[in-house]
């Protein structure tokens, strides 16, 4: 899995906390003004105007990808349950008022 | 010795002031030394010259002066022209050393030679421009402005990247205009035809066939203040309060006359056709829906766009029952190419499926229709060969009034990417550090022609951009703080095929690195947007000529690698570079992978991109391709496409017919013409420059054939 | 499973209304004159079979794009195992569009009959006139073939189509007009005779109808 993320985005900071990514074994693509390859794959996965709409977007060992916040927490439990891997709950639920949650 | 004053770039602008008295200083000089005495000379013009122009102190001048005099005193030459006097001053300072004082005073102008031959010749850098006085002279003018351009408008580490072929600065012959843009038919609704310094003024127009004549002659204004494309928003939406008294008859004779018209304008500026584009919309866009409507007299309607939605249909509809039709040849039309926007409301709107079949026979009889797809909320205007304007939230409330949604891009600079990959050698951060390097340069380039329109347009109604000045709606009519900057890009395939041993097609990882280097020019546009305050955008250069020179000036400096990685044929000298993102032309793709593939880099490519299918001389079945174009917009990221088929066109019967043959099949003549897509347009393969000919032989038809064994 | 000789991924001609991909078989009962695809004809071991597999990769990739497949020769009927492929297709939920000179109704009929086929394109060479027919078709042709074929196309109530290349120094206008009479009320579809590369190479010689001409045997057929 592969989680596209960016540095001033209060949702991505939510995933980041809530999940062990590197214990789940997924990969984060941080979207920003130095890393053209990060944008490059965003662009194989042809989610260039997804990620111009909402961040963060989980793509799925088939290629797929999701982009609903919820559904990326539920795809990221079912991993963590499946491996053993604790989650950190999160008691209030972030929300991206600031716009900065899309590229 | 003169005494060498820094240069600084405000000493080499002109003001108005001298503009003015800078006249025809070469005809002042002119004299002749038939008889004893020299009828005419004065040195003192010599001096002054080098005053007003150099900056060369008194003394100095005076001494150039004395030595010049000295020669032409000596009586060897018979007639002394200015020109002449001219360059023995240049070669004089030349001589001393002085040579940013020679730069200023250089003399621009074109070889007796040259002329002769261009009278004569057909210039084929731009296959939209014929052959004849009005194109000579337009060569001639661009050719003097050009080198005008690089000397005096641009820095000279800009303009010799220009010339050595880094850097592709395109339409500098056309320096002292902005590049292309997007027009409202709401303009001209509103105010009528009232144009600086015109000699009339029209009110707004009260009948349809007047709106349209008013439209025809702005366009040809607007021609001689912008280098390329004119384009049209919403067309048939913009004429439909117009057509309620008009029968269906009257309704196709409109749509004929707009096409005929635009179409054979070939008589304006250069000769050249205006190059048009009409947006055609068979719902109404969103956000026009409650926008009130402007009808006959410049005055509100009392209705909505909204409301005339079956009017902008029924006139939608006869466009493209005159685009199947043809000219009278049965040719296809040239100009206005009809873009048509297919969005999520299109297939919403009540009769979508009839109106994309009968767009779709065009695209399969003509070959006319873009399908230009705007998937989302994203709302474009496109224009010019591919470039496109996003709309942004502004723009929204420009809706409003759509009379102010006027659009332009300043200029177009294109990278020369394979050039890239020789001098990286292989090494990734030495490639995108040059390619860094040179889209800085570009967008100085930039920075330089908008300081140059800058001055221009800052003398008003006065000045020579006049048209762009008028101020009718609060604001002038050329928005420059709204104008953006192109940088394009002409062979990523090759750069690829350099860097990485394989074409873009060859492989996913080639693919991959592909897509890096778009990513890094789009990136670096968002950086350089951001610190430098230009909206700088990246474009799929149409690279008509760009392909060809930049293929051309790599074998000269680079003649081991380009000869191993230049397209076409080497032999013939009809090389070429594969255009901007696109796929080997030539590469055995199925039209679904091309469109899919070559999609995958447009989301990247913010001022338009396209991918071209070229179907040779099948027929394609309309339904067939409907349902090609519903997946493209439902199954990729690809922004526009086009079907480009191929006719022969017999210069003896005037007949034409379908692909590409060597012989009439009418009436079995030789004397034939080809036409097909050049790049974004048609026109007459005879008036292809040599690296696209090179190029149509390549060009992967879609079609399987079993030769022989 | 018959070899598959050549493989055009998609198609915007083959199939009225959808976009397609094409399946070349090899070999042919017939020897037109003016066969433009006569290597494959003469001569299909020279070209190099396509695995099916591929094929079938290929197609499912494409799948949302496609209305089918086409299986085209050659004569696709005059392969054995011809219902094997298309079952291969049908599982692989792709429908079939099938090319047929019609010489092997019973063949045919089986192929209707089990469900393999979507729709079917007859090419009927001439007016059914022995002496036309053999002509056009190069050799001496069954008729009575032809007329069962025809008749099972037009009874089967599968969607099909009726063509014919119009070769000048084959077909009058009036032959046109007595074929259209024979299928009427089936669509039917004229196809102008090209002289790139034909069978016979003295055909190479011969021209197309002029685009009037051939328009207006058009406008006999509708």
């Amino acid at each position: 899995m592969t989680l596209f993320t960016k540095d001033d985005c209060v949702l991505c900071e939510q995933i980041k906390q809530q999940f062990d990514l590197q214990a789940l074994d997924v990969k984060i693509e941080v979207l920003n003004s130095n890393d053209a390859g990060a944008l490059a794959h965003l662009a194989w996965h042809r989610l260039v105007e997804t990620a111009r709409k909402r961040l963060p977007i989980l793509v799925l060992d088939d290629s797929s990808s999701v982009d609903e916040f919820t559904h990326i927490e539920r795809h990221l439990a079912a991993r963590a349950q499946e491996r053993g891997v604790a989650i950190q709950a999160s008691a209030t639920r972030a929300a991206c008022e600031s716009g900065s949650c899309a590229l | 010795m003169g005494v060498v004053m820094p240069l600084k770039a405000e000493a080499r602008e002109m003001t108005t002031r001298e503009v003015a008295k800078a006249d025809s200083t070469d005809i002042a000089l002119f004299v002749r030394t038939s008889q004893e005495d020299m009828m005419g000379w004065d040195r003192q013009r010599i001096v002054d010259a080098l005053l007003r122009e150099t900056y060369l102190d008194r003394d100095t001048a005076e001494k150039i002066s004395k030595e010049v005099e000295k020669v032409i005193q000596t009586g060897t030459v018979k007639t002394v022209t200015g020109p002449l006097i001219r360059e023995m001053v240049n070669a004089k300072l030349l001589e001393m050393g002085l040579e940013e004082a020679r730069r200023m005073h250089t003399r621009l102008g074109v070889p007796l030679y040259d002329v002769d031959q261009l009278l004569v010749q057909h210039n084929k850098e731009n296959a939209n421009v014929p052959h004849g006085p009005e194109a000579t002279n337009l060569t001639l003018a661009e050719g003097i402005k050009k080198e005008y351009a690089l000397l005096h408008v641009f820095t000279p580490d800009v303009a010799d990247a220009h010339l050595l072929g880094d850097l592709h600065l395109h339409d500098l012959g056309f320096i002292d205009r902005p590049y292309c843009s997007g027009q409202s038919l709401e303009y001209i609704k509103k105010f009528g035809l009232n144009l600086p310094h015109a000699l009339s003024m029209a009110k707004p127009a009260k009948h349809a066939e007047v709106l349209l004549a008013h439209m025809v002659k702005f366009a040809a204004a607007l021609q001689s203040h912008f280098a390329g494309a004119i384009g049209w928003d919403a067309i048939n939406l913009f004429f439909a309060p117009y057509l309620e008294e008009l029968d269906d008859r009257g309704v196709k004779q409109l749509a004929q006359m707009l096409i005929y018209e635009f179409s054979q304008q070939a008589v304006a500026r250069g000769g050249q056709a205006i190059f048009s584009d009409i947006n055609v919309y068979w719902e109404v866009p969103k956000h026009f829906v409650d926008v009130p409507a402007i009808g006959p007299g410049g005055v509100y309607t009392g209705k909505t766009y909204g409301e005339y939605e079956k009017q902008a249909q029924r006139f939608a509809w006869a466009l493209f029952d005159v685009y199947r039709e043809g000219d009278a040849a049965g040719r296809p039309f040239f100009f206005p190419k009809p873009l048509v926007h297919i969005t999520e409301k299109f297939f919403k709107t009540e009769g979508h499926m009839d109106f994309l079949h009968h767009i779709c026979e065009v695209a399969a009889v003509k070959g006319n229709t873009y399908f230009i797809f705007d998937r989302g909320e994203t709302a474009k205007i496109s224009e010019c060969c591919r470039l496109s304007f996003k709309l942004e939230a502004s723009d929204f409330e420009d809706a409003k009034e759509p009379w102010k949604m006027r659009y332009s891009a300043l200029q177009n600079v294109t990278v020369n990417l394979p050039r890239l990959a020789y001098q990286a050698k292989g090494d990734d951060t030495k490639l995108f550090t040059l390619l860094t390097e040179k889209m800085q340069l570009a967008a100085k380039a930039h920075e330089q022609k908008k300081k140059f329109i800058e001055k221009l347009l800052s003398m008003g109604t006065n000045g020579p951009l006049s048209l762009l000045a008028m101020n009718l709606d609060g604001q002038s009519y050329l928005r420059l703080h709204r104008c953006s900057y192109l940088i394009g890009m002409v062979g990523l395939n090759e750069l690829v095929k350099v860097h990485t041993g394989q074409e873009l097609h060859d492989s996913d990882a080639a693919m991959k690195f592909g897509l890096k280097v778009i990513a890094h020019m789009n990136i670096v546009c968002a950086k350089m947007a951001e610190s430098m305050g230009m909206k700088f955008v990246l474009e799929q250069t149409p690279a008509e000529s760009t392909a060809y020179r930049f293929a051309k000036l790599d074998l000269a400096h680079f003649p081991e690698q380009a000869a191993k990685t230049v397209q076409g044929n080497l032999a013939k000298n009809e090389v070429y570079y594969t255009n901007s993102t696109l796929y080997h032309v030539g590469a055995t793709m199925n039209p679904i992978t091309r469109v899919d593939s070559e999609g995958l880099f447009h989301p990247l490519i913010e001022a338009g991109a396209i991918t071209h299918l070229w179907l040779g001389e099948a027929q394609p079945d309309k339904e067939a391709i409907a349902s090609f174009i519903i997946n493209v917009f439902r199954h990729t990221q690809n922004d526009q496409i086009a079907f480009s088929p191929e006719f022969t066109c017999c210069l003896e019967c005037g007949k034409t017919s379908r692909g590409l043959s060597e012989q009439c099949p009418h009436c079995g003549s030789e004397k034939v013409d080809g036409i097909t897509r050049i790049t974004g347009y048609f026109t007459k393969i005879s008036s292809w420059n040599k690296g696209k000919l090179g190029e149509l032989k390549e060009r992967y038809r879609n079609q399987r054939q079993f030769a022989q064994a | 499973m018959p070899a598959i000789k050549g493989f055009l991924e998609t198609s915007f001609i083959d199939w009225p209304g959808c976009l397609c991909s094409v399946v070349f078989l090899g070999g042919c009962n017939f020897r037109c004159p003016f066969c433009h695809n006569h290597p494959l004809v003469l001569e299909p071991s020279t070209f190099e079979t396509i695995p099916l597999d591929h094929v079938l990769k290929r197609l499912s990739e494409m799948r949302p794009w496609l209305g089918g497949v086409c299986v085209t020769g050659g004569e696709p009927t005059l392969a054995p195992d011809l219902a094997e492929l298309l079952r291969a297709f049908k599982a692989a939920g792709i429908p079939v569009k099938l090319d047929t000179n019609g010489t092997r109704p019973d063949e045919l009929e089986h192929l209707v009959m089990e469900g393999l086929v979507a729709m079917v394109a007859m090419d009927v060479k001439a007016p059914l006139d022995q002496a036309r027919y053999d002509a056009c078709a190069g050799v001496a042709v069954d008729l009575a073939a032809i007329r069962r074929s025809i008749a099972l196309l037009k009874e089967s109530g599968l969607p099909h189509q009726f063509r014919m290349t119009v070769v000048p120094k084959l077909h009058r206008e009036e032959d046109v007009r007595c074929w259209r009479e024979t299928l009427a009320g089936s669509p039917l579809k004229l196809q102008n005779f090209n002289p790139q590369s034909p069978l016979l190479p003295e055909f190479s010689q011969e021209k197309g109808f002029s685009p009037e001409a051939f328009a207006a045997l058009q406008a006999l057929v509708g």
